[in-house]
C-alpha cells in the first residue's frame, strides 16, 4: 500500500490552474474539491484566487435564491411521501418513501448539497493517499445516537462491515464491490477510521455519502429491528409510524447540529409524512392544503399542481435517467449501426417537452453529461435526422426497415415514453412493438431470465447517481450487475478503470473525453434526458435542503404564517 | 330455518380451506419472489437467494402449505414480511376500517336506493320514474376514480367543504371518522344505486301486477297499506339478495377509492400483498373477506326467507 499523503494544497493550486485555462469551472472545482475532503475555508480560498474566471460559483437552492423572510421558530410541517414499500431499515431501503425518512432519523459520513457537492456530516474531513486507494475519515466529536450512545469509530466499522455481508442484504453491496472488502474497514482511533481499499477510487467519498443511502451509521449493537428502535444520530426522531398510513418526527433536543448563528437545528418541531400512493391523490392533498409539501412532484399529470398560484415549485437538475438498453447478444442489437440509428430517430426535445413539460436536460447517449455532471466534457449533438438513420439502417443490412420489440413496465412515464419512441423511429422503417408489462413482471425472475437484463431492448428507470462513473460502473462494465446492454467493450472498461484510479484532473477529464465519445459512438444505451425533479411547497414553506427528492432535509425548513 | 343455518355455517370451512388453498397456488405464479421484493432490484442474486432461503421460500410448495395451514388454524398468523408487522392485528385493523366505510356507505346507499326504486316503480313511466331511471343508470356508468376525483377536486380543492383523505388526524374523536367518510361514500352511492335502485324499481313493478296487488287495490285498501304491506314486502326479496352480493365488493373492493381518498382499507393491503408475495398477509385478509363475504351472503338469505314464507318454507 502507497502510504503517501495525498497532498491537499498541491491539488486545490491543480484544481484553479484549471480554471484559470478555462478547462473548469467553479462550480466543477467545488465539487471536484468537496470530494477530496478540501475544507471550506480552503475551498472558499481556491474560488477567490479563481478571480471571475469560471462563470458562477453554485446553484443556489431555488427558495434558498430569493430572499428569505426571518426564521420562525416551531411548527409542524406536512409532506406527502410515497409510502415506504417495505418495513423501514436503513441496511436495505431502496425505494423514495425508506430512503426520505431514514435520511431523517439518521445521518451519513457525508451528506448532500443542493449542487450534488459533498458537504461534511458525521465525518469532517477525509483525505486519500497519494495512490487513492486509501481513505482516512476523521469523525465529528461530541455525537451521540438518539439512545443516548455516543457515535465512535466502531460504529462506522461495524455499519460497512454490515452492508458488505451478503447475508444483509444491502444494495450497497452491488456499489461496492470490488472496491472495499469486508474487515477493510478499521478504526484507528475512537474519531479516526481508514478504509483501506481493494483498488485506488478517485471517487470513493460518494460511496460512504448519502447518494449511497444504505450506508447510513447506525450504532455498532443494530439488531435490525429498525422501526421497534429507530436510531440514529439525525436531527428527528421518529414519534409514531402507522404502517401505509403516516410517520410522526420530533425534533432531537440533543442534535448536535447548530446553524450560522449558533441557533439549535432543526426549527420546525414536528413534521408529518402523509403516506400516498396515487400521484394523482397525492396532488390533491397538496392542492387542498391538507399537506404543504410535495418532496417529488411527477410532471405527468402534476400540470395542475406545477400552475397552481398557491404553490412554489423548486427545480432541481437530477441525473436520474430513462435508460433505454439495446442488448448486443440479441438481433438486430449486434451491430452498432442499427443501434445508432434509433439514436438518430429521436427527438430529445419534443420528448423532453411531452415528459416533462422541457423542464430536464437533454442527453446524448454519454454519461459524461456537463449539465449534470460538472467537469464532464461536451458531447456532440444528436439530433434528430431521419437521413442518417435510414442510411445507418441499410449498413446494417435493413434498408426495407426492421421489426423490433420494445419491453416496458407501466411505472412513471415508461409508457409514454415507449409510444414516442415507437412513434419516431417508424418513419425510418424502424418498426416497434411494444411489449408493456407490470412492474413486477419486469422485475421479477433471476438475472438470467428478468425482463429488465435480458429483453432485447428495454427502458428502465434510474434515479439520480452522484457521479458518470456511478452510472457507469453500475451498468457499462463487462462486471456490471445491472447492465441490461450486455455490452462488453475492453477499451472502454481499461479506460475506466484508469478513469476511476487517478485524481489529476487534467488526465481525469481526458479519460472522460475518450469514454464518453466510445459510450456515445457504441451506444449501448440511449440517454435522451436526464430528469430534472420538481418538489412543490405552499408559499409560507422556506429553506427546504437537498438535491433530488430522496434527500429531503429540513433540518432548517421553516414555516412563516 | 336452524337446519338451513347449521348447514350453511358447515359449508364455509371447506370453502375457506379451498380458497386458502386457491390463493397460495395464485401467489406462486405471480411473477417476482419475496426475497426481491424485500431487497429490491439493486441486490445481488446470491443476497436475494440467501435471504429466500432464510425465509423458507424455496422450500417445495406444499411444504410451505402445511407450515402456513397448521400456524394460521392455531393462531399464529405470523408477522408479514411486507410491513413489518404482526399479521392479526394488522389485518383486523384494516379489516375494521373497510367495514366502518361499507357500513356508512350502505347506511346512506340502502335507504335511498330502495326509496327511489320503489318510488319509480310505483310511478311506472311518469316523468319522475324516467328522470330516475336514466340519471342513476348514468351515474353507475361513471367509474369511481373519475366520479371521486371530481368531487374532491369540487368539495375539498375548491369549496374547502370536506376533507380530501378518508381518514382523520391521529387523536381525533372516533365521530369525526363519518364527516371524514362522507366525500368516498358518494362514488360508491353513485355505483350502487342505480344497481340496487332499478331492483328496488323491477320488484316494484313486478308486484304491482300481480293479481294480489290488484285486489287490494280493487278491495279499497289504502295506498299506504298496499305499499307496506303487499308491495314492499315481496318487491324487495330480489333487492335484499343483490345487497348482500354487494357487501363483499364494498369491504374488499375498494381498490379505487382506498388510493385516492387515501384510506387504509383492506382492499390495497391485499393488492400490495399479493405484488409483494407476502403470502401470510395475502391469506389472512383474503380469507377474512371470504368469511364476511359467505356471512353477508347468509343474512341476505335470512333476510329474505323472513320475507317470503315461500322460501322460509322451502328451506
Amino acid at each position: 500500500m502507497d502510504g503517501g499523503e495525498f497532498a491537499k494544497e498541491e491539488y486545490g493550486q491543480h484544481l484553479v490552474e484549471q480554471v484559470l485555462k478555462g478547462k473548469m469551472t467553479r462550480r466543477q472545482l467545488l465539487i471536484r474539491a468537496s470530494v477530496v475532503g478540501l475544507s471550506a475555508t480552503a475551498t472558499a480560498k481556491l474560488l477567490a484566487a479563481c478571480g471571475s474566471s469560471g462563470g458562477g460559483a453554485s446553484v443556489a437552492s431555488p427558495s434558498a435564491s430569493a430572499s428569505l423572510p426571518p426564521v420562525v421558530l416551531g411548527g409542524t410541517l406536512k409532506a406527502v411521501i410515497p409510502p415506504p414499500l417495505k418495513a423501514l431499515d436503513p441496511v436495505t431501503i431502496y425505494d423514495q418513501g425508506g430512503i426520505v425518512l431514514v435520511y431523517q432519523i439518521c445521518e451519513y459520513l457525508i451528506d448532500l448539497t443542493n449542487e450534488n457537492a459533498l458537504t461534511p456530516k458525521l465525518a469532517v474531513s477525509w483525505t486519500p493517499n497519494a495512490k487513492g486507494d486509501q481513505w482516512t475519515f476523521k469523525l465529528r466529536e461530541g455525537v451521540t445516537f438518539n439512545d443516548g450512545s455516543p457515535f465512535e469509530a466502531a460504529d462506522v466499522v461495524a455499519t460497512f462491515d454490515r452492508i458488505l455481508n451478503p447475508k444483509s442484504g444491502s444494495g450497497a453491496l452491488a456499489a461496492l464491490g470490488g472496491i472495499l472488502s469486508p474487515g477493510n474497514t478499521v478504526a484507528v482511533d475512537t474519531h479516526t477510521v481508514q478504509f483501506n481499499l481493494d483498488k485506488p477510487f478517485a471517487d470513493f467519498p460518494y460511496l460512504v455519502s448519502a447518494s449511497s443511502y444504505n450506508t447510513a451509521i447506525l450504532p455498532r449493537n443494530y439488531d435490525g429491528n429498525f422501526l421497534k428502535k429507530p436510531v440514529g444520530t439525525g436531527a428527528w426522531m421518529l414519534k409514531s409510524y402507522v404502517t401505509n398510513q403516516r410517520a410522526v418526527m420530533v425534533k432531537n433536543p440533543h442534535y448536535w447540529g447548530k446553524d450560522a448563528q449558533g441557533r439549535q437545528l432543526p426549527y420546525l418541531d414536528e413534521v408529518i409524512y402523509v403516506f400516498v400512493t396515487d400521484t394523482a391523490a397525492a396532488n390533491l392533498q397538496l392542492q387542498s392544503g391538507a399537506v404543504d409539501v410535495q418532496p417529488q412532484t411527477v410532471f405527468q399529470g402534476g400540470q395542475a399542481v406545477l400552475s397552481d398560484p398557491n404553490l412554489r415549485v423548486d427545480v432541481y437538475p437530477s441525473s436520474g435517467i430513462r435508460e433505454l438498453a439495446f442488448n448486443v447478444n440479441k438481433t438486430p442489437w449486434q451491430d452498432k449501426n442499427m443501434r445508432q440509428a434509433v439514436a438518430y430517430c429521436l427527438d430529445r426535445p419534443a420528448i423532453n417537452k411531452a415528459l416533462y413539460g422541457g423542464r430536464s436536460n437533454l442527453g446524448y447517449d454519454t454519461f459524461w453529461e456537463p449539465t449534470v455532471f460538472p467537469g464532464s466534457p461536451t458531447p456532440p449533438v444528436r439530433a434528430q435526422d431521419y437521413a442518417k438513420a435510414k442510411q445507418l439502417l441499410s449498413a446494417a443490412g435493413h434498408p426495407n426497415g426492421v421489426d423490433v420489440t420494445l419491453t416496458v413496465s407501466n411505472y412513471l412515464e415508461n409508457p409514454a415514453y415507449a409510444q414516442l419512441i415507437q412513434a419516431m423511429c417508424k418513419p425510418a422503417g424502424i418498426n416497434v412493438k411494444i411489449n408493456e408489462m407490470s412492474y413486477n413482471a419486469f422485475y421479477a425472475g433471476s438475472n438470467t431470465t428478468t425482463p429488465w437484463l435480458n429483453a432485447p431492448m428495454d427502458i428502465v428507470e434510474w434515479g439520480s447517481r452522484p457521479t458518470p462513473g456511478v452510472y457507469a460502473q453500475a451498468m457499462l462494465l463487462p462486471s456490471s450487475a445491472w447492465s441490461s446492454s450486455h455490452w462488453n467493450n475492453q477499451e472502454f472498461a481499461n479506460l475506466f478503470s484508469q478513469y476511476e484510479s487517478t485524481t489529476d484532473e487534467a488526465t481525469r477529464f481526458n479519460l472522460a473525453s475518450k469514454l464518453s465519445a466510445i459510450q456515445q459512438d457504441e451506444t449501448p444505451i440511449v440517454v435522451a434526458f436526464f430528469i430534472s425533479q420538481l418538489r412543490t411547497q405552499k408559499k409560507n414553506v422556506y429553506n427546504i435542503q437537498g438535491p433530488g427528492s430522496f434527500y429531503f432535509n429540513v433540518n432548517q425548513a421553516y414555516m412563516t404564517k | 330455518m336452524v337446519r338451513f343455518i347449521g348447514r350453511r355455517l358447515a359449508l364455509m370451512v371447506p370453502t375457506l380451506v379451498l380458497v386458502s388453498i386457491l390463493v397460495f397456488g395464485l401467489a406462486e405464479v405471480l411473477p417476482g419472489n419475496l426475497g426481491r421484493s424485500i431487497l429490491g432490484p439493486y441486490a445481488t442474486q446470491q443476497q436475494v437467494n440467501i435471504l429466500n432461503h432464510q425465509l423458507g421460500v424455496d422450500k417445495p410448495l406444499y411444504k410451505r402449505y402445511g407450515i402456513w395451514f397448521e400456524h394460521f388454524v392455531t393462531g399464529h398468523w405470523g408477522t408479514s414480511l411486507e410491513l413489518g408487522s404482526p399479521v392479526l392485528p394488522t389485518v383486523m385493523r384494516a379489516l375494521g376500517n373497510s367495514l366502518l366505510l361499507a357500513g356508512f356507505a350502505l347506511v346512506i346507499i340502502v335507504p335511498t336506493s330502495i326509496l327511489v326504486g320503489v318510488f319509480a316503480g310505483l310511478r311506472r313511466d311518469s316523468f319522475f320514474d324516467r328522470l330516475i331511471t336514466v340519471s342513476s343508470l348514468s351515474m353507475t356508468v361513471i367509474p369511481e376514480f373519475v366520479s371521486g376525483v371530481i368531487l374532491i377536486v369540487v368539495f375539498a380543492v375548491s369549496l374547502h367543504w370536506l376533507p380530501v383523505s378518508a381518514m382523520p388526524p391521529q387523536g381525533a374523536p372516533f365521530i369525526e371518522r363519518f364527516y371524514y367518510l362522507i366525500l368516498p361514500a358518494i362514488p360508491l352511492m353513485f355505483l350502487e344505486l342505480g344497481y340496487i335502485g332499478r331492483m328496488a324499481r323491477a320488484g316494484t313493478v313486478q308486484v304491482l301486477s300481480m293479481p294480489y296487488a290488484r285486489t287490494a287495490v280493487l278491495k279499497g285498501l289504502p295506498r299506504r297499506r298496499i305499499v307496506f304491506n303487499h308491495v314492499l314486502r315481496n318487491a324487495l326479496v330480489p333487492t335484499v339478495t343483490v345487497i348482500g352480493s354487494q357487501v363483499g365488493w364494498l369491504i374488499g373492493g375498494l381498490v379505487v377509492i382506498e388510493y385516492l381518498f387515501v384510506y387504509p382499507g383492506i382492499g390495497n393491503m391485499m393488492v400490495n400483498a399479493a405484488q409483494f408475495h407476502d403470502v401470510p398477509l395475502l391469506e389472512a385478509c383474503v380469507l377474512m373477506v371470504a368469511v364476511l363475504y359467505m356471512f353477508s351472503n347468509l343474512v341476505a338469505d335470512i333476510v329474505v326467507a323472513l320475507l317470503s314464507p315461500r322460501v322460509r318454507m322451502a328451506s
